[in-house]
């Protein structure tokens, strides 16, 4: 039992080397790969299709080598919103969501249609899906091989004076900053708690928990504007001055079998679209 | 809690003073950590052993030092103390608390241990400096008369005038005073215990020295008891009663500041070295002069060199 480990339950963001082929991919083709499956995902409003996804899903976890108790641990500190998200759906849809759909329950003035029912699921199913995908992604790319792919990717468009580079900046360094934060975060609520803070007294009552974060989040933002800064200070310092002109430690080649990623993406996405789901 | 262990004599933890004894006749230590294993990230790849079986004995009245290496455990440690981490493997008992147990008040270990993190000027989040120091005891629910009355003596304990700064805006204040903001921040919870994390660090000497000298009243006039984490031997050798050296999360040697750091050879292993006084008499010594080994700080070695010099002449 550890009710401050915070760091724990975050998976994105953080780098798992167990050297499987997707960490060897070249980071061009796994973004465009994922980009793919995450449009796959978006567009498939069907049962059955959402079970192809979560096979998928999990299908890419095992090719990550991934422990899956590990990727779905990100999970958990969004089950209270997924729990909420379903209750307002269930509550407040009622007729107004396809009032065609058969009633399937009725009780006072809440009605429960089968389409409710069903986006019901597929949201939650659609939620575990991105959870995962993101997260084999993150957990299979280094921040290194992030940028240069965000960047090389951007790179045609920087005709259109789209800034390619710092994009790239800016993604890999909101990336970097989420386990920072996370472990800011824990420092504080052991601080807080300390004090005679008392956080984390339930999990649903909404409310008082956010009333109760106050002293966690008011000094977390200090922290994070005052680390902004300081990393403005650090890039100066060294003289950084964008992207114009600048060479890459690594340089990215992409072989064949990046090439076979990015086709297997786009197979799935086109085969998720066309086939004909009866559900 | 069984009936017996509850209604017996382990002592009330928030009245403090009545602890019972042990089987030698000897008073239970306020705080006893036996044989504590800690491992961060467990069952994730990350999984890394921060304690490997610690043993730590805290009593009624003592400063207890805490010294060791970065990444030696002891900020891992000190999370145990007041029950920020309850124990998978081994036993931490406070004031008769139990801490692996799922019922144990947790609410009532943190009231009589306060602990004062690295850095804590990050934690104050309130605009004025009296409603921050208030945080704690308003969480108590304590009257506004008693409120008022804790968040004054927490105030003075550490040097801010509790009329002077009650009012101040916490964004004014220098960084000493706002270390200081958080340290009458968990004074105002009057614990019985004070945990303090590099409580000097980065501080200029005067403050450093003023805040010394207010640690040690808080011992002497208000009977705390004082746990000081810390990778500085001068500090801590100067304020501790006892010490625990940690090394790769085991204890490796304990004992009143003069044994430990007499044996400077067998500090070394650990990347530690004694308070510089100790080391300027152990090489006058090498030199083959007659001085005292044992010399903790610059005026006990100031000292011992006068005589030193006065019996040469």
């Amino acid at each position: 039992m550890n009710e401050f480990e915070l760091l724990r339950n975050i998976t994105i963001g953080q780098y798992l080397p167990t050297g499987s082929c997707l960490h060897r991919l070249d980071p061009r083709a796994k973004i465009v790969a994922a980009i793919f499956v995450v449009g796959a995902v978006t567009f498939t409003p069907s049962l059955v299709g959402n079970a192809c996804l979560l096979v998928a899903c999990l299908a890419i976890v095992w090719l990550g080598r991934i422990p899956l108790s590990y990727a779905l641990r990100g999970l958990l500190p969004a089950v209270p919103l997924l729990v909420v998200l379903a209750v307002m759906q269930l509550l407040f849809f009622g007729r107004n969501y396809d009032p065609t759909s058969p009633v399937v329950f009725r009780w006072g003035w809440i009605v429960v249609t089968a389409a409710v029912l069903k986006l019901v699921v597929i949201s939650a199913a659609r939620f575990v899906e991105l959870l995962l995908v993101t997260s084999v992604f993150t957990l299979s790319t280094k921040t290194t091989e992030l940028t240069l792919g965000i960047e090389s990717l951007l790179r045609p468009l920087r005709r259109l004076r789209v800034p390619a580079h710092e994009l790239a900046l800016v993604v890999t360094i909101a990336i970097r900053f989420v386990p920072t934060l996370a472990l800011e975060a824990e420092r504080l609520m052991k601080a807080q708690a300390s004090r005679g803070g008392r956080l984390g007294a339930s999990r649903w009552r909404l409310v008082t928990r956010v009333r109760q974060l106050l002293p966690i989040l008011v000094p977390l933002f200090t922290f994070a504007l005052r680390r902004g800064e300081e990393l403005i200070v650090a890039m100066e310092a060294r003289a950084y001055t964008g992207g114009e002109g600048r060479t890459s430690y690594t340089v990215l080649r992409s072989g064949p079998g990046d090439w076979a990623a990015v086709a297997a993406g786009a197979l799935f996405l086109a085969a998720m679209l066309l086939a004909p789901f009866p559900v | 809690m069984t009936a017996r262990d509850a209604a017996g004599d382990r002592g009330q933890p928030v009245s403090g003073g009545t602890v019972g004894r042990d089987a030698a006749g000897r008073a239970e230590p306020l705080i006893h950590v036996e044989d504590l294993w800690h491992t961060y990230m467990k069952g994730t790849p990350f999984a890394q052993t921060a304690l490997r079986g610690v043993t730590v004995e805290i009593r009624a009245g003592e400063v207890v030092g805490i010294i060791g290496h970065t990444g030696s455990g002891k900020s891992t440690l000190m999370q145990y103390l007041n029950g920020l981490l309850r124990p998978a493997r081994g036993r931490v008992r406070v004031a008769g608390h139990d801490l692996a147990r799922p019922d144990v008040d947790i609410a009532a270990v943190r009231r009589f241990v306060g602990v004062v993190f690295q850095d804590p000027e990050d934690q104050v989040f309130e605009p004025l400096v009296g409603d921050d120091v208030a945080y704690g005891p308003r969480q108590l629910g304590c009257a506004p008369a008693e409120l008022r009355e804790r968040v004054r003596w927490g105030m003075d304990a550490v040097g801010l005038p509790f009329e002077a700064f009650k009012d101040r805006y916490t964004y004014t204040l220098s960084g000493g005073e706002l270390r200081k903001t958080a340290l009458a921040g968990v004074l105002a919870m009057r614990p019985q215990v004070l945990v303090l994390d590099e409580p000097t660090s980065g501080l200029d000497p005067g403050a450093r020295r003023d805040l010394r000298e207010r640690l040690q009243a808080l011992r002497d006039r208000d009977g705390l008891t004082l746990v000081l984490v810390s990778h500085d031997m001068d500090e801590i050798a100067r304020l501790s009663d006892r010490v625990y050296v940690l090394h790769a999360g085991a204890v490796v040697a304990s004992g009143p500041p003069r044994d430990v750091f007499a044996r400077a050879d067998a500090l070394a292993p650990y990347g530690l070295m004694p308070p510089h006084a100790t080391q300027v008499c152990d090489r006058l010594r090498a030199r083959g002069l007659a001085v005292r080994a044992d010399a903790l700080t610059i005026e006990e070695a100031g000292d011992a060199i006068a005589a030193l010099l006065r019996g040469n002449r």
